[in-house]
């Protein structure tokens, strides 16, 4: 308990605290600067920028990956041997450390990489796409990877869900005359919600997280398109040495991780008891 | 209608079920094995970029050029004897400070989160709540939030850029809370009644804690163990700053250092990242049906 006190609850205190100054590493000592970094964030156009790029990344990746996941699993809810090979491998992207996901996708994506050669072999583009070196694409290709991420978790999950679904439900509903849009509807989806409140919510909290895959993909750039809040943070405390504005933004990141999981949480809690 | 037929039956309601088993009356029917084919072609899809670091990793520069998807014909060990036998060793020295601050972290989280999680189940339910709370904080808030203060009450302990102080940094930041909520989940499911029968026996806490819970919330350990010693071994933040880059690399960072030089000979980079993924890869393989069930057990609840 004091532990955690002092690695969790003492930091934000701090960083709370700090927030309220303009410390900087190179100079003696810190001066209480009031709310003046809050007035600074309000000006600031990264901070938007940054902003805007890690929430619309959060829900776009989080939809995806769930919709894949669901997918997946559906395509995968099997019993036998090769089925369950199969989960196992799609879990694999989950097993992988950022840094090495990060490598292998800057492989691929890279001017003369297998993706380029793979699309130029089909006749589908004519040119190398600069998939990391155009703001845009590389805001794409962001997504795609964590998506990649994501989808390997996303699908374990509801495969798990997917499987503790009585199959008499489904004989009932064909008995029925249900067909298959139906039994998705009435059965699947609203069955698995335990499932997707859990992978829902993980998925966004990774999302507010990320760092080491866009660390290594582009390591914000170019021209600090693809920068997270997360990124902008670190590069304000550690390039910039302005551990004061830093923390503040620190501050905004935490109340918006937080403010968001709890109204998600507490959507989808609402459709679970719904049932 | 061949894909309910291809379903041994079951007893037990909890079988799966066929995906999407067409109505008898639809026209296209599939015939399991071009299912199977199906299925098994969109999942090597989704793994592929691992299967190219796989044959990559076996295969000379030219080879990799002219052919990056072709397996290792004929396969070689150059790129891993390259790797493994760099000057600054930073294989094997980030393997072997990795596998140190894994180990020494787990180690501490198990007994700590464990002994904490069974005090605070026989606390009342309402103090059990908001400290739980609290700790669910722990697992939401972005890393990046906490990393400037940590660093911080590193210095003023004199352990930044030290491994202990990574390790305690570890110990007391996100993955307790980890360790905290999966104990607690399980601590619901073991009755009172044998800590209070224990206790009528004269047994001291910290005896019940050690001879009676210890064993019962094994499966909790073990996931608890794999799940934590996978995100210690991936983690990059926190080794990158707390270490900083000139006191020694954890296998992540020793990555990061080391594949930046040569961005484009292939063939060491693949070398590399082979090594640096064996491990939890090898890991997760042998595991997998703990990896599985911990990371399940939420979501069919």
């Amino acid at each position: 308990m004091g532990l955690y006190a002092l690695f969790i609850l003492v930091p934000v205190v701090m960083s709370a605290w700090k927030s309220l100054t303009n410390e900087n590493p190179l100079q003696d000592h810190a001066r209480f600067i009031g709310a003046a970094n809050y007035t600074e964030m309000l000006h600031d156009s990264a901070l938007a920028a940054s902003l805007t790029f890690t929430l619309v990344l959060a829900a776009v990746v989080t939809l995806a990956a769930n919709a894949l996941g669901i997918a997946f699993a559906m395509l995968l809810n099997r019993t036998s041997l090769s089925f369950r090979m199969m989960r196992t491998l799609a879990f694999l992207p989950q097993v992988l450390s950022g840094v090495i996901v990060g490598f292998v996708w800057r492989y691929v994506l890279a001017q003369d990489g297998v993706l380029n050669n793979i699309l130029g072999s089909l006749g589908i583009i004519s040119h190398p796409v600069t998939w990391l070196g155009s703001p845009h694409l590389a805001m794409f290709s962001i997504a795609l990877v964590a998506t990649w991420v994501l989808t390997g978790f996303t699908t374990v999950v509801h495969l798990a869900a997917l499987q503790s679904i009585p199959v008499e439900l489904y004989q009932a509903a064909m008995v029925d005359g249900a067909g298959r849009w139906q039994r998705f509807r009435a059965i699947t989806f609203p069955m698995v919600a335990p499932g997707t409140t859990i992978s829902v919510t993980i998925s966004l909290i990774t999302m507010l997280k990320l760092y080491d895959i866009i660390a290594v993909l582009t390591s914000g750039g170019p021209a600090d398109s693809t920068q997270s809040t997360a990124l902008y943070i670190i590069k304000l405390a550690f390039t910039d040495d302005r551990f004061g504005y830093a923390s503040a933004v620190a501050m905004l990141l935490l109340a918006v991780s937080a403010v968001i999981s709890l109204i998600v949480t507490g959507l989808l809690r609402r459709r679970e008891v719904d049932l | 209608m061949i894909a309910s037929t291809s379903q041994r039956p079951t007893t037990t309601g909890r079988a799966a079920k066929p995906p999407a088993p067409a109505p008898r009356t639809r026209r296209r029917v599939w015939t399991s094995r071009s299912y199977l084919v199906a299925a098994g072609l969109l999942t090597l899809a989704f793994v592929s970029p691992i299967y190219l670091t796989i044959v990559n990793a076996f295969k000379t520069q030219d080879q990799i050029v002219k052919n990056p998807a072709a397996p290792p014909a004929p396969p070689t060990l150059h790129n891993l004897t390259d790797a493994l036998s760099r000057p600054d060793r930073i294989i094997q020295i980030g393997l072997t400070n990795s596998a140190v601050t894994v180990i020494a972290s787990v180690l501490l989280i198990i007994p700590l989160g464990a002994a904490f999680s069974f005090w605070l189940s026989r606390r009342p339910a309402r103090f059990r709540r908001i400290v739980l709370a609290c700790f669910s904080a722990g697992l939401m808030i972005p890393p990046a939030v906490l990393l400037l203060p940590t660093i911080r009450i590193l210095t003023l302990l004199h352990l930044d850029h030290t491994y202990p102080g990574l390790i305690l940094a570890n110990v007391g930041g996100g993955y307790l809370s980890f360790a905290v909520f999966v104990y607690s989940g399980f601590l619901r499911s073991i009755p009172a009644e044998i800590v209070e029968a224990a206790t009528v026996d004269g047994a001291g806490t910290l005896r019940i804690w050690w001879t009676i819970i210890m064993p019962l919330l094994r499966p909790a350990t073990a996931t608890v163990t794999i799940f934590l010693s996978l995100w210690i071994w991936n983690d990059f933040m926190n080794p990158q700053f707390i270490l900083g880059p000139l006191h020694g690399q954890t296998i992540t960072t020793g990555l990061y250092l080391s594949v930046g030089q040569y961005s484009t000979n292939y063939a060491q980079l693949f070398g590399v990242m082979f090594l640096a993924a064996v491990i939890p890869v090898a890991g997760y393989l042998a595991l997998q049906k703990q990896f599985i069930a911990g990371l399940t057990s939420g979501a069919t609840k």
